[in-house]
């Protein structure tokens, strides 16, 4: 790029950045005067009331489990779909439906999700699932099929070359150089699925996050933090151990 | 075993890989594909198996067309062909044992092959064949802990426990060091002399050539320009095959 070039792509930035932030209101006074009132927020948590703790455990167990079904559902939902929008797999006008069904599913965060299964299926953990389905199936199709357009041609090619047919091509040549991707990625979608479902309560889809929102509401706070400080050590319990595991998977 | 006529292959670029190829390979013979790089060599092994489509020509391997085979009867053919890689091609996170295994799928029924539990008969052929290429008691390692040279040789069972009619060598040692080399080159030729299974190697080293094999076809641009005993293969000869400015090490 010429430098006139770069300097005009730079202060192109900078012209959005500004407009951006006045537009938003962008303002250092009002941070500073709401100071007292964060402080007083904070104050107003402490010290947690500990005896909500038994409900802060349900609700994150519940979280924990909306993670789990909803992302073991979207793995096996995400396997097909990747297929259909890999490049060297699919056939093109496969590829180009597939790839644009994915694009518009991922467009639409979980939370929005949630609100419309919470009004299709009513209240609880299962429009949860769904709400988590419905964005990480989509999401992992898009991961899974960029790992199989990246896999090793000449395995593959030897596997073929024994006369194999195709499901044993697939078997032999193609899922062994995925497996341990695909069991990385979803991994690291259950982890962010964990940070997703504790806020699905707020709407009403059940888990952790239904007792901060009914807490915040009733001006409860020291409940509300108790059952923070639960959710903060689940996702900080699960980060580690599901880290650990994807370390040692690649 | 081997039977090329007018072999054409032109890839969709618009490169002439082959451009008439005719070729006799008899049973039991070791004959060693030699040539530059782009001569053909790699193009004219894989259409001998049909992993690469003919454009034109008729290839025929024990009796059987695979220029005029597909699908089912085309897989039949490969199950026959032992195809070894200048890359060796291993599955790197499979086990070694594993690995060898893949050279039974043409063998086994596929429903049984795709869960891993191979038959009893299948799992011992793969054991003895690992003895054969001297890597006994290494199968279940994972084939990306072995050393080069290894692995080439397990790349050599999966091939020779497919009980191959024919053996297909993409210079196989072209990416080992010369002592490695000499190592799988002395596997092949034994397998060639004790089963009397017959070999096609492309070798990128003229000495190679001289030192194991008693016929010679030279590649060059895709056409067969030298057919003959090892012996016969002048100095003028070989600087037909890899042009006056480019002779081999």
């Amino acid at each position: 790029m010429s430098g006139a070039g770069r300097w005009a792509g730079w202060s192109a930035i900078l012209v959005v950045f500004l407009w951006s932030a006045w537009a938003t209101e962008v303002s250092a006074t009002r941070v500073i005067e709401g100071l007292p009132f964060m402080l007083d927020f904070l104050r107003r948590m402490m010290p947690p009331d500990l005896s909500v703790i038994g409900q802060g455990v349900t609700g994150a167990i519940q979280t924990l489990e909306i993670a789990v079904v909803g992302t073991g559902v979207s793995a096996l939902l995400a396997l097909p779909l990747a297929f259909a929008a890999a490049r060297n797999v699919a056939p093109p006008w496969l590829f180009y439906v597939a790839r644009s069904v994915l694009n518009v599913f991922r467009a639409v965060d979980t939370l929005v999700y949630a609100l419309f299964f919470v009004a299709a299926v009513g209240l609880g953990p299962f429009p949860g699932v769904l709400a988590v389905v419905a964005y990480t199936a989509t999401v992992l199709a898009k991961l899974y099929s960029e790992a199989i357009e990246a896999i090793e041609p000449g395995p593959v090619e030897a596997v073929a070359a024994t006369g194999a047919t195709r499901l044993q091509v697939l078997r032999w040549g193609v899922l062994p150089q995925l497996a341990p991707q695909f069991l990385s990625f979803t991994l690291y979608r259950f982890e962010t699925n964990i940070r997703a479902a504790a806020i699905l309560g707020f709407v009403g889809a059940g888990g952790i996050g239904f007792y901060i929102q009914t807490y915040l509401r009733t001006l409860n706070y020291p409940a509300a933090s108790a059952v923070l400080l639960v959710l903060v050590a689940l996702v900080m319990l699960v980060d580690f151990t599901s880290s650990r595991i994807r370390a040692r998977l690649v | 075993m081997i039977r090329v006529r007018g072999l054409r292959k032109e890839y969709a670029g618009g490169t002439l890989a082959l451009a008439g190829v005719d070729l006799d390979v008899g049973a039991g013979e070791f004959v060693a594909l030699i040539g530059p790089s782009g001569a053909g060599k790699s193009s004219l092994l894989r259409c001998l198996n049909g992993l690469v489509p003919a454009t034109a020509g008729e290839v025929a391997v024990d009796g059987r067309s695979v220029t005029g085979s597909a699908g089912e009867d085309l897989r039949r053919i490969r199950a026959r062909i032992g195809f070894v890689f200048q890359q060796f091609n291993l599955l790197r996170r499979l086990s070694v044992l594993d690995n060898v295994l893949i050279g039974r799928l043409g063998h086994v029924p596929v429903g049984r092959s795709l869960t891993g539990w191979f038959p009893a008969a299948d799992v011992a052929k793969a054991e003895a064949t690992l003895a054969r290429v001297e890597l006994a008691g290494l199968g279940g390692r994972r084939a990306d802990t072995l050393s080069g040279g290894q692995q080439q040789r397990v790349a050599i069972a999966r091939a020779l426990v497919q009980e191959p009619r024919v053996l297909l060598a993409d210079e196989p040692m072209a990416s080992l060091d010369p002592a490695l080399s000499r190592t799988v080159m002395e596997i092949l030729r034994r397998i060639n002399r004790e089963d009397g299974l017959t070999v096609l190697a492309s070798l990128h080293v003229l000495e190679m050539a001289r030192e194991y094999a008693r016929r010679v076809v030279g590649l060059s641009a895709g056409r067969v320009v030298y057919d003959g005993p090892i012996e016969g293969l002048t100095d003028e000869a070989a600087g037909r095959i890899f042009g006056a400015a480019e002779r081999p090490s």
